[in-house]
């Protein structure tokens, strides 16, 4: 019997208080005439392994006192599709915000390798920060809407208050995957893609092409671009070459309607190699003086200035590339996935 | 525990818990308290934890669907549940929905003697 006693004290404990002694006084009631019974079939009072292993039978007390409980969700079934899209979207955004401020940050004061791991590291601190205050706002939400403290009808439409009439049209794509290019479309591609090639092979010799009437400004400026920018430029024309070739080809083989998905991360991938030629630069000198015997002490600070500027830039848009070409190889992981679970369905 | 066995307890679990409401509410339409109405359902094949019995009687209790009193029996005192005029109603509606989802599930299993034959054993 002590030992009844010892589990019901422990029940007991975790029970609303409001109703502890109702609800033990009638648990009492039920288990000693249980006990009772077994005692008055075996014609003895039970064992201490007996009474041990029919008091573990009941469940521990706090599963026995949980049933007591309402049952209760930090969010429920009605608020927790909302939540989850918001969450994705809250740490999706917080995602690109944290690595835009950590690029500027870094951009603006001499990068170090420790900066950047030190980022990397505090990335998951700051993304858990978003999602548990995202999570608590719900947490709210739930408690306010549950207890009718709060009526959102916009969050708890009542049942039937959707109208069939308001859903979107169909999406002519289907679930297929992307739009199909049309012949028009892919004609006027490979159109574009020769000319934005020409244009670039003539920049160098008529520089007019790129900055108009200013070109006879900037020449007659005290600086020039550093070397690197040859290589760059070249990198930037064979990407256009290829494109542009890669174009062709589909046309002829007729298989312009559906473009590879691994097309466009080669693309982005490739319009990473000129940055990061251009982030590897030497002393980031991107932008040099014509005459440096002469003007550096006249214009040594300016230059400088010249150069963070023009390396900050490279840098954010060395962040946006980057940025781009994981979104695009998550999609193309998310939906190669997808494809996969609907064949095995 | 495996996947499909942990599956098929939360289906079972799933299948249960209406099944459970509708035999108690059956019970009580005779008075009973938690103990003999664990028996007697235990009784009919239907064996039912204490940790899930006697809160689903405070449960049905403050739904309004059943009335309780503390009473003296045996030297002992106990609370005994009976179904109230709200309860009875219930229990009629629900008896009502169980049997035309028998009948439903009957009707399948007719239908479709081959793939269920070994259900159905």
């Amino acid at each position: 019997m002590e030992l009844l006693d010892r589990y019901l004290q422990a029940v007991r404990k975790h029970l609303p208080w409001q109703r502890q002694d109702d609800i033990i006084a009638e648990l009492r009631a039920n288990l000693e005439a249980q006990l009772e019974e077994k005692e008055a079939e075996l014609g003895r009072p039970l064992t201490a392994v007996e009474m041990e292993d029919w008091i573990k039978q009941l469940g521990s007390p706090l599963q026995m006192a949980a049933h007591y409980r309402p049952q209760q969700y930090l969010i429920g079934p009605t608020l927790f599709p909302i939540y989850r899209n918001v969450l994705k979207i809250a740490l999706i955004w917080a995602t690109i915000i944290y690595c835009l401020a950590q690029a500027i940050a870094l951009v603006t004061k001499t990068p170090h390798l420790i900066d950047l791991v030190r980022a990397l590291f505090a990335a998951p601190g700051f993304l858990l920060t978003v999602a548990a205050w995202a999570t608590l706002v719900f947490a709210v939400l739930e408690y306010l809407v549950a207890r009718q403290i709060v009526n959102i009808p916009a969050l708890c439409p009542p049942a039937g208050a959707w109208s069939p009439a308001g859903l979107a049209p169909l999406d002519p794509a289907g679930n297929s995957g992307a739009k199909p290019k049309s012949f028009a479309s892919a004609i006027a591609e490979i159109i574009f893609g020769f000319f934005w090639l020409v244009w670039l092979l003539l920049v160098p010799a008529h520089p007019y092409l790129l900055l108009g009437p200013g070109a006879y400004y900037v020449s007659a400026l005290p600086y020039k671009l550093a070397p690197i920018w040859v290589p760059v430029y070249w990198c930037i024309v064979a990407c256009g070459a290829l494109q542009l070739g890669w174009n062709l080809i589909e046309l002829v083989r007729a298989g312009w309607q559906k473009t590879h998905p691994l097309l466009p991360l080669v693309y982005r991938a490739g319009g990473l190699v000129p940055v990061i030629l251009l982030l590897t630069t030497k002393d980031h000198a991107l932008v040099l003086l014509k005459n440096p015997a002469l003007d550096q002490a006249r214009l040594g600070a300016t230059l400088s200035g010249i150069n963070e500027t023009v390396n900050m830039s490279v840098n954010s848009v060395c962040a946006v590339l980057s940025i781009l070409l994981v979104g695009g190889i998550v999609k193309l992981i998310l939906n190669t996935r997808r494809k996969r679970l609907a064949a095995s369905h | 525990m495996t996947i499909a066995e942990n599956l098929f307890e939360n289906l079972r679990l799933e299948l249960r818990r209406g099944c459970l409401t509708l035999a108690v509410l059956a019970q009580l339409r005779q008075e009973r308290y938690g103990y003999t109405l664990r028996k007697a359902l235990a009784d009919d094949g239907l064996v039912i934890d204490e940790s899930t019995l006697y809160p689903l009687l405070r449960r049905l209790e403050s739904q309004g669907l059943l009335v309780s009193e503390w009473r003296e029996e045996e030297k002992r005192n106990k609370r005994f549940y009976r179904l109230n005029a709200d309860g009875e109603q219930m229990f009629t509606k629900l008896l009502g929905e169980w049997n035309a989802i028998n009948a439903s599930v009957l009707k399948a299993l007719d239908a479709s003697p081959s793939e269920t034959s070994n259900t159905a054993l």
